[in-house]
């Protein structure tokens, strides 16, 4: 073969490649578009379906990510029907968003997104999002390299050769850095840059989050009910240490838009957050249902299932410590928790069918039922003994006393009553407030003398749950 | 058979031939221990930074530290190592002339540049398999759980600097020096690493309404398809802290594995096309 031929070879197989080259490339590009689509469904799907209802604060009209997403899901439901009947579950009663909504809940349901939004039919809506992206009016996307800053003309990805997560944590060694220098405010914002930088920096969401709402109201004093001021964003009455907690809630939420499969960060608002520092149980327990919903480590239940007790849900606890033990049998803790759960159950069954037989005219009946409400507190009586002795569970020892106390009340014996009931208070103090505000209830009935600090308590009620600016509306369904 | 043998018997001892070249560096050598011991020592440097957050729950703080600087360390150590020696085995060879006399024997010019390359490939591999081997054990010891994930960012690691490595190796190959290479292979590692700005400014164009802004627009459109874009292998850094199972991930790291591939074939058509018609 001639000199000239070999090189016409040479170039039409450079040639070639170089085409194949630019057509993988493209490839490539189209599937890292499809996965920023992707991401970004996630991310506003977990918004539709945790945060949505929760938000007070009106959207800006800049953001079109809820519209664009009623869009999707128009589309989506119909072609998901068409295609994995069996394996989507699609509610009729609820509307496409909502079920869209859920379907991208389940993490099983991954494949099925990513498939959708590979699919054709997709085109045109990747693109208006690709385009939005670009515009800036996509409040909710993590991937930051599609988002071309169009007034610096210089992306802030390659600003860092692709190294921004290495950026992100030099960045949080300044950051922890500040934290040892007591220097909290400086803290906040190169928090946010380090999440910006790497939006799957979830440690940054936890600690950051740990800092403002445990940390940062170390120091600070409970503002009075009446001096806090009505928010409009969060629909509560915020007073200073609430505005950290507020703060920390907002951090996390946004880690769990960008990270919506990574348990901790449910864990960390649902437990950290709403159970231990505002004592909001149904949130702490919708957080953490999220949180075993997705992997996660074995005591992760155990919370939501303590929280589930808290909040007056013994069914689910008792079926959660049930399945618990089942998984996992040489677990202590399982078998205390659910002769508790047991107990309250027995408890809670004898108050209704007392309640119910109050309003029963029949003699008969009504002594029939009151029979079985003293079978049901016996029943409990019998469990809480048995926490007592073969769990050596203190709390069993305080139900033993509530209910004594709770039965001399009934027989008009109120001091006697309260005597057991102060007894009790000091067997369990994590329910002493509980306790204490069932003496109160107790005194002021049998028209007994209060203390100074149950007066004071009695003064605090009175004042009630409004704060500065409280619409009216909102005075009989209390605030945070 | 015997005559295909022959073709690829030749090629391998080539290549066996410049991998223990390669071993012989010190320069590469140096590179390696430097990567190795800002790999070991990122498990100290991060060991005061573990925090632990409400209820003695401790994070991955310090996890996540020592993977960014052991991911960001293989690219940087190993993207020098890469570029050094794809810029330098054949310019050696030819001021050495040590060249003459392989090419004197029955040994044909694809044939040499392909033990050639394939050799260079052999120390880029070794120098990532310590280097990932050794972050593969420090997080084993941190977390306590094989990192998977690791392995699939090594690999796609890999096939960035594959790219890279073609590139270089066919400017070295009109090179005598290994100076002219070296420069080429890091401005090729910086430009790759850019050409997402292309899209930029092609996004941007336009916007003035004169022709040349547009032409400006078009020309940075066809740059940003044909130039090899590693900003693509940004998942390398991605997945390593990303949880197993992702639909895109999936998908995608083949994709960059032939994207990989076909401009290193592409570098290498190129080094070929350019060493044979080199007189030496």
């Amino acid at each position: 073969m001639s000199d000239k031929k070999i090189n016409i070879v040479l170039l039409i197989v450079f040639a070639t490649f170089i085409v194949l080259g630019v057509y993988q490339g493209r490839r490539v590009e189209f599937y890292r578009e499809c996965e920023a689509f992707y991401r970004w469904i996630l991310a506003v799907g977990t918004q539709e379906r945790l945060f949505q209802t929760s938000e007070g604060e009106k959207k800006s009209d800049k953001f079109i990510d809820l519209q664009l997403f009623a869009k999707l899901s128009d589309k989506a439901i119909p072609l998901l029907l068409s295609e994995t009947k069996e394996t989507v579950l699609v509610d009729s009663a609820l509307t496409n968003q909502e079920n869209f909504a859920n379907i991208i809940g389940d993490i099983s349901n991954d494949p099925v997104i990513w498939k959708l939004t590979i699919k054709k039919e997709m085109r045109d809506l990747r693109e208006e999002f690709l385009k939005s992206l670009r515009e800036g009016k996509i409040e909710f996307s993590r991937n930051i390299s599609y988002v071309e800053a169009q007034k610096s003309g210089v992306n802030i990805f390659n600003l860092f050769f692709g190294f921004r997560k290495i950026a992100a944590s030099l960045i949080w060694l300044e950051v922890d850095r500040y934290w040892h220098q007591g220097l909290l405010y400086r803290m906040v914002p190169l928090m946010r840059t380090c999440v910006t930088l790497d939006p799957n920096f979830v440690e940054a969401y936890l600690i950051g989050a740990w800092h403002l709402a445990y940390n940062a109201t170390a120091k600070l004093i409970d503002t009075p009910q009446h001096l806090k001021k009505w928010n409009l964003k969060y629909k509560a009455c915020v007073g200073e240490k609430e505005t950290f907690y507020y703060l920390a809630i907002d951090f996390l939420k946004k880690g769990i838009r960008h990270n919506p499969r990574d348990y901790k960060l449910y864990f960390d608002l649902g437990f950290a957050i709403y159970k231990n520092k505002m004592n909001d149980y149904p949130n702490a327990v919708r957080y953490l249902t999220e949180a075993v919903r997705v992997p996660h480590e074995r005591w992760v239940r155990r919370q939501l299932y303590i929280c589930q007790e808290t909040n007056g849900q013994y069914e689910e606890a008792l079926q959660g410590w049930e399945d618990y033990k089942k998984r996992f049998p040489d677990n202590p803790v399982a078998p205390r928790f659910i002769l508790r759960n047991q107990g309250k159950i027995y408890e809670k069954n004898a108050q209704e069918i007392i309640k119910e037989a109050e309003k029963v005219v029949d003699e008969q009946l009504k002594a029939k039922m009151m029979n079985d409400a003293v079978s049901l507190k016996k029943q409990a009586r019998e469990i809480w003994q048995k926490l007592k002795e073969e769990e050596n569970d203190p709390y069993g020892d305080y139900r033993l006393l509530l209910m004594d106390a709770m039965e001399l009340y009934n027989e008009g014996r109120y001091l006697e009553s309260i005597a057991v009931l102060d007894k009790a208070r000091w067997e369990s103090p994590s329910n002493f407030d509980e306790v204490s505000d069932l003496i109160i209830r107790i005194k002021q009935e049998a028209n007994l003398p209060l203390t100074v600090s149950e007066k004071k308590a009695v003064l605090r009620k009175a004042e009630g749950d409004r704060c500065q600016g409280m619409p009216e509306e909102m005075t009989d369904k209390g605030s945070g | 058979m015997q005559n295909l043998l022959d073709t690829v018997k030749g090629p391998w001892f080539i290549a066996v031939y410049t991998w223990r070249e390669g071993l012989r560096r010190k320069t590469l050598v140096g590179f390696l221990v430097l990567s190795l011991l800002v790999i070991f020592g990122a498990t100290f440097m991060t060991s005061f930074i573990n925090q632990a957050t409400v209820g003695d729950v401790t994070t991955d703080m310090d996890l996540k530290l020592i993977k960014d600087i052991c991911v960001t360390t293989i690219s940087i150590f190993g993207i020098l190592i890469t570029i050094f020696i794809s810029a330098s085995v054949v310019p050696t060879e030819i001021e050495n002339r040590v060249i003459y006399t392989v090419l004197s024997k029955p040994v044909r010019r694809f044939q040499y540049l392909f033990g050639k390359f394939l050799g260079v490939q052999l120390i880029i591999i070794m120098n990532l398999c310590l280097m990932g081997g050794l972050f593969f054990i420090a997080l084993y010891i941190k977390q306590q759980i094989l990192p998977t994930l690791l392995l699939w960012s090594v690999f796609l690691t890999y096939f960035e600097f594959l790219i890279v490595s073609a590139l270089t190796f066919a400017i070295a190959c009109a090179s005598s020096s290994s100076v002219l290479p070296t420069i080429a292979g890091l401005f090729i590692y910086i430009t790759g690493s850019l050409t997402e700005y292309l899209k930029d400014v092609y996004n941007r164009s336009g916007q003035s309404g004169e022709w040349f802004d547009t032409l400006i627009g078009y020309i940075a459109y066809i740059l940003w398809n044909i130039l090899p874009n590693l900003q693509r292998f940004s998942l390398k850094t991605q997945i390593i802290n990303s949880q197993p199972n992702d639909p895109p991930t999936d998908v995608l790291i083949p994709q960059l594995v032939i994207y990989g591939l076909i401009y290193a074939v592409c570098g290498y058509i190129l080094a070929y096309w350019i060493f044979r018609k080199r007189e030496v």
